[in-house]
C-alpha cells in the first residue's frame, strides 16, 4: 500500500448548476478526499481550487476529471507526501 | 413549436425513428405531441427499466443512438438500472425525462426526485433544462455527445413547463451557440490525427511472443474490418474480452477465445506467457485480468483506446495511444504488411493451445437427461444463421453463450458486461428486433433472470415481434450456487428456484406458443422448431441443476489458477436452508 499524498489541483469548468457535485463525486469515487476547496465564478466559468489527499496516482484523478464534459482544464500544482497516520 | 414538439423535430432531423418509453404526469406534453408526430415510432414497454434496456439493445445491435423516455419520480428511478447498464458498457443513449414544473422544483412536489443528482454517476453527461430557449441547443449537444469518442448515456431532465413553452423562435439549433460551444472535454473533441506509431511498431518487432487483447471498443468504433485486416496481416494470436467476442469473426485461425474468470485455458495461458500485450479498445476489467499482480507478468503493454482515462488506470502501458481505432489499425496494418512479424514459433504454440485447451466440449453421443447447458449452446450455434443476434441474461447461461457460441460479429452478441444486469436479455432482444427486423433475434435467459423483466412479454405480444425465447432452466440461481459450492463450503443460501412458475403457461398468457425439452436428443428439433415458427416462440430447456461453468478462476486469484471440473470437490449433499423453510 502506498502512502497518502496531498495534491493541489486547479480546475476550470462551465458554471452549470451541477458543476460542483460532478467534480466532488469524481474525486470521492476515484479514491480521494477533499481537504480544502475554493470556488470563484466569472463569465459563466468556475475556477475551483482543490486540495485532495489519497493513495492513488493523481494522474488518474486528473484524467477522470478531464473527462467531465463541462471541464475545460485541470492542472496539478504540487504534491506533498503526508506522514502515514 | 413548444418544447415537446421541438424534441420530436430534433428526432426527425437526426433520423431517430424508434424510441422506447412510458408516459406519466410530467412527460405528458411530449406524449401529447407524439399524437401528431410523423416518422417516430414510440415503443411502449411495460416498465421503464424495460425501456432503457430495450434502447440499449437497440443501440448495441445497430450501432445507432438508443432513446428512452419516462416521466419524473418513479419513471426516472425505474430507468436507473438500464442507464447504468449502458454507461458501464459505453452504449450511446439519449435519456429524456419529464420533471415537475420549474416553480415546484425543490418543494417536494408530487413525483419530484432529484434526477440530475441521482444520475450523476451513471451518465456521460446530464442536463436539467432551466430555460426553455436552451432546449434546442442542449438536444443537439446531447445527441452528438452520446455518440462521440467513447459513447455513453446522456440524460436530459425537462420540467413540464419547459415542454409546454413556445420556443418557435429558437427552433434553429444554432440559435443558442454559447451552450453548443461550451467547454469540450479532451475526450469528446474530434478524434486527433493518427498518433505516432513508431514506438508501438518497435515494440511489436522486438517481441517474441506478442498477443492481441481486444475488447468492446472495436465494435463501438465500427472498426471490425480494420481490426480483422490487422489481425490477419500481423498474424498475431488474439484473446478477447466478453465484450470483444466476435471481433475476430468465427473463422479466424489466430484467436484463442475469451480470457479471464471464465475464459479458456488457451487464452489465459497465452496471456500468462506473452511478452507483449497489444490492448485494443479494452479497459482491463478485473473479470478479465484476474489478480493484477499476476496478470501478463512478462508482458509490456501497448494500449490503443478512445478514452485517455483508461491508460495506466490498472496497468502501466509502455505505449498508450489515444485516437480513432480505425485510423490507428489501418496505419499499423500498412506498416506490418511492409515489414511482417517473425513469430512463427509463437503462433504454432498458440495454435496448439487453441486446439487442445479450448472450452471443455460437452458434445455427447449418448442421449442425456437433463440437458447440459454447454451442449445446448453448441447446437444452437451450429443451427442458427450466421447473422443471428443472441441476447443473454446474467449467470451461468451467459457464460456458456460466451464460451460455446461462435459469433461472427460483436454486434451479434448482446451481453451485459460491466454491470452484469439480470433482466437485460428480454428487453435488449426486443430493442435489437426493432433495430434489425429481418434478422433472427434470440434471447438466451436463465430461470432467475427471465423473471426480472418478464413483463416485457407484453411488449412482444403488442408489437408481434418474432423473437425466439430460450430459458435454460436449472431451477436455481446457478451462478450464485456455483460460487457457494466452490468458495463458501457448499452452503447454499437463497438460490433455490424449484418453485418457478410454469413458464409455458406464462408464455401462453401472452399468446406466445412454447415447447419444453429435457433430453439431449430433443435439442436439435427444439431449436429448429422455434426458428421455423413465424412469430415469437419460447423454448423451455430443463438443464442439470448442478452443472458449473468451467474453467473458473476464484475472484481475486490470478488467471493461472483455473479450476476445472476434475478439481470439483462436491460434497454429497449441500447444506441447504431454503427460503421456504426460513419463511415457515
Ligand atoms: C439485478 C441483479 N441481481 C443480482 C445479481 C447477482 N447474480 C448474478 S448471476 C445470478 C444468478 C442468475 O440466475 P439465472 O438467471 O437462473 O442464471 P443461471 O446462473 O442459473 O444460468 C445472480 C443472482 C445480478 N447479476 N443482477
Ligand atoms: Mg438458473
Amino acid at each position: 500500500m502506498s502512502a497518502t499524498t496531498e495534491h493541489t489541483l486547479t480546475c476550470r469548468m462551465q458554471a452549470e448548476p451541477a458543476a460542483l457535485e460532478r467534480l466532488c463525486q469524481v474525486v470521492r469515487v476515484r479514491g480521494f478526499r477533499i481537504r480544502q476547496m475554493s470556488a470563484d465564478s466569472a463569465d459563466g466559468q468556475l475556477t475551483i481550487g482543490l486540495t485532495v489527499s489519497g493513495e492513488r496516482p493523481i494522474g488518474m484523478l486528473q484524467s477522470q476529471l478531464e473527462k467531465l464534459h463541462t471541464v475545460a482544464q485541470v492542472s496539478t500544482e504540487t504534491t506533498l507526501a503526508l506522514a502515514r497516520a | 413549436m413548444n418544447g415537446a414538439q421541438h424534441i420530436l423535430e430534433a428526432f426527425q432531423r437526426h433520423q431517430i425513428d424508434t424510441v422506447f418509453g412510458y408516459p406519466g404526469g410530467c412527460i405528458m406534453p411530449l406524449y401529447d405531441a407524439l399524437v401528431d408526430a410523423e416518422g417516430v415510432e414510440h415503443v411502449l414497454c411495460r416498465h421503464e427499466q424495460g425501456c432503457a434496456l430495450a434502447a440499449d439493445g437497440y443501440a448495441r445491435a445497430s450501432g445507432r443512438l438508443g432513446v428512452c423516455i419516462a416521466t419524473s419520480g418513479p419513471g426516472a428511478t425505474n430507468l436507473i438500472t438500464g442507464v447504468a447498464n449502458a454507461h458501464r458498457d459505453s452504449i450511446p443513449m439519449l435519456v429524456i425525462t419529464g420533471q415537475v414544473p420549474s416553480a415546484l422544483i425543490g418543494t417536494d412536489a408530487f413525483q419530484e426526485t432529484d434526477v440530475l443528482g441521482m444520475a450523476l454517476g451513471i451518465v456521460k453527461h446530464s442536463y436539467l433544462v432551466t430555460e426553455a430557449d436552451e432546449l434546442p441547443a442542449i438536444l443537439e449537444e446531447a445527441i452528438s455527445l452520446a455518440q462521440q469518442g467513447r459513447p455513453g448515456p446522456v440524460w436530459i431532465d425537462i420540467p413540464k413547463d419547459v415542454l409546454l413553452t413556445d420556443i418557435a423562435a429558437m427552433a434553429c439549433p444554432s440559435a443558442a451557440p454559447d451552450i453548443a460551444q461550451a467547454a469540450q472535454s479532451t475526450l469528446t473533441t474530434t478524434a486527433p490525427p493518427c498518433p505516432d506509431l513508431s514506438d508501438a511498431l518497435a515494440l511489436l518487432h522486438n517481441a517474441r511472443q506478442p498477443l492481441l487483447y481486444s475488447g468492446g471498443g472495436v465494435g463501438l468504433a465500427g472498426a471490425e474490418a480494420a481490426f480483422r485486416a490487422f489481425a490477419d496481416t500481423s498474424g498475431l494470436p488474439g484473446v478477447v474480452t466478453l465484450k470483444g467476442i466476435g471481433n475476430h469473426g468465427k473463422h479466424s485461425p489466430h484467436q484463442l477465445g475469451m480470457l479471464g474468470m471464465h475464459g479458456s485455458r488457451a487464452a489465459n495461458l497465452a496471456v500468462d506467457a506473452c511478452d507483449l500485450l497489444l490492448v485494443i479498445g479494452a479497459r482491463l476489467d478485473d473479470r478479465a485480468t484476474g489478480k493484477l499482480a499476476d496478470f501478463a507478468p512478462n508482458a509490456r503493454i501497448i494500449h490503443l483506446d478512445a478514452d485517455q482515462a483508461e491508460f495506466h488506470k490498472l496497468r502501466r502501458a509502455e505505449v498508450a495511444l489515444r485516437g480513432d481505432l480505425n485510423t490507428m489499425l489501418q496505419a499499423l496494418t500498412q506498416a506490418l504488411s511492409n515489414r511482417p512479424l517473425a513469430i512463427a514459433d509463437w503462433q504454432a504454440q498458440c495454435r496448439t493451445w487453441a486446439t487442445t485447451k479450448g472450452f471443455p466440449a460437452a458434445d455427447n453421443e449418448a442421449t442425456v437427461a437433463p440437458i447440459h447447458g454447454p451442449e445446448f449452446v453448441r447446437q444452437l450455434s451450429r443451427i442458427t444463421p450466421d447473422d443471428a443476434i443472441i441476447a443473454c441474461d446474467v449467470g451461468q447461461h451467459q457464460m456458456w453463450v460466451a464460451q460455446h457460441y461462435q459469433f461472427d460479429h460483436p454486434r451479434h452478441h448482446l451481453s451485459s458486461g460491466g454491470l452484469g444486469t439480470m433482466g437485460f436479455g428480454l428487453p435488449a432482444a426486443i430493442g435489437a428486433q426493432f433495430a434489425r427486423p429481418d434478422q433472427v433475434v434470440i434471447n438466451v435467459s436463465g430461470d432467475g433472470s427471465f423473471m426480472m423483466n418478464a413483463q416485457e412479454l407484453a411488449t412482444i405480444r403488442r408489437y408481434r415481434l418474432p423473437l425466439k425465447l430460450i430459458i435454460l432452466d436449472n431451477q436455481c440461481l446457478g451462478m450464485v450456487r456455483q460460487q457457494q459450492e466452490l468458495f463458501y463450503g457448499n452452503r447454499e443460501s437463497q438460490i433455490d428456484l424449484d418453485d418457478n412458475p410454469d413458464f409455458l403457461t406464462m408464455a401462453r398468457a401472452f399468446d406466445i406458443p412454447s415447447l419444453h425439452i429435457e433430453r439431449s436428443d430433443q435439442i436439435r428439433r427444439g431449436i429448429e422448431t422455434i426458428l421455423a415458427y413465424q412469430g415469437p416462440m419460447l423454448l423451455h430447456v430443463a438443464i442439470a441443476r448442478d452443472d458449473n461453468v468451467w474453467p473458473i478462476v476464484k475472484p481475486g486469484a490470478g488467471n493461472r489458477e483455473m479450476l476445472d471440473e476434475h478439481q470439483r470437490n462436491r460434497k454429497e449433499t449441500p447444506t441447504t436452508k431454503t427460503s421456504k423453510e426460513t419463511a415457515a
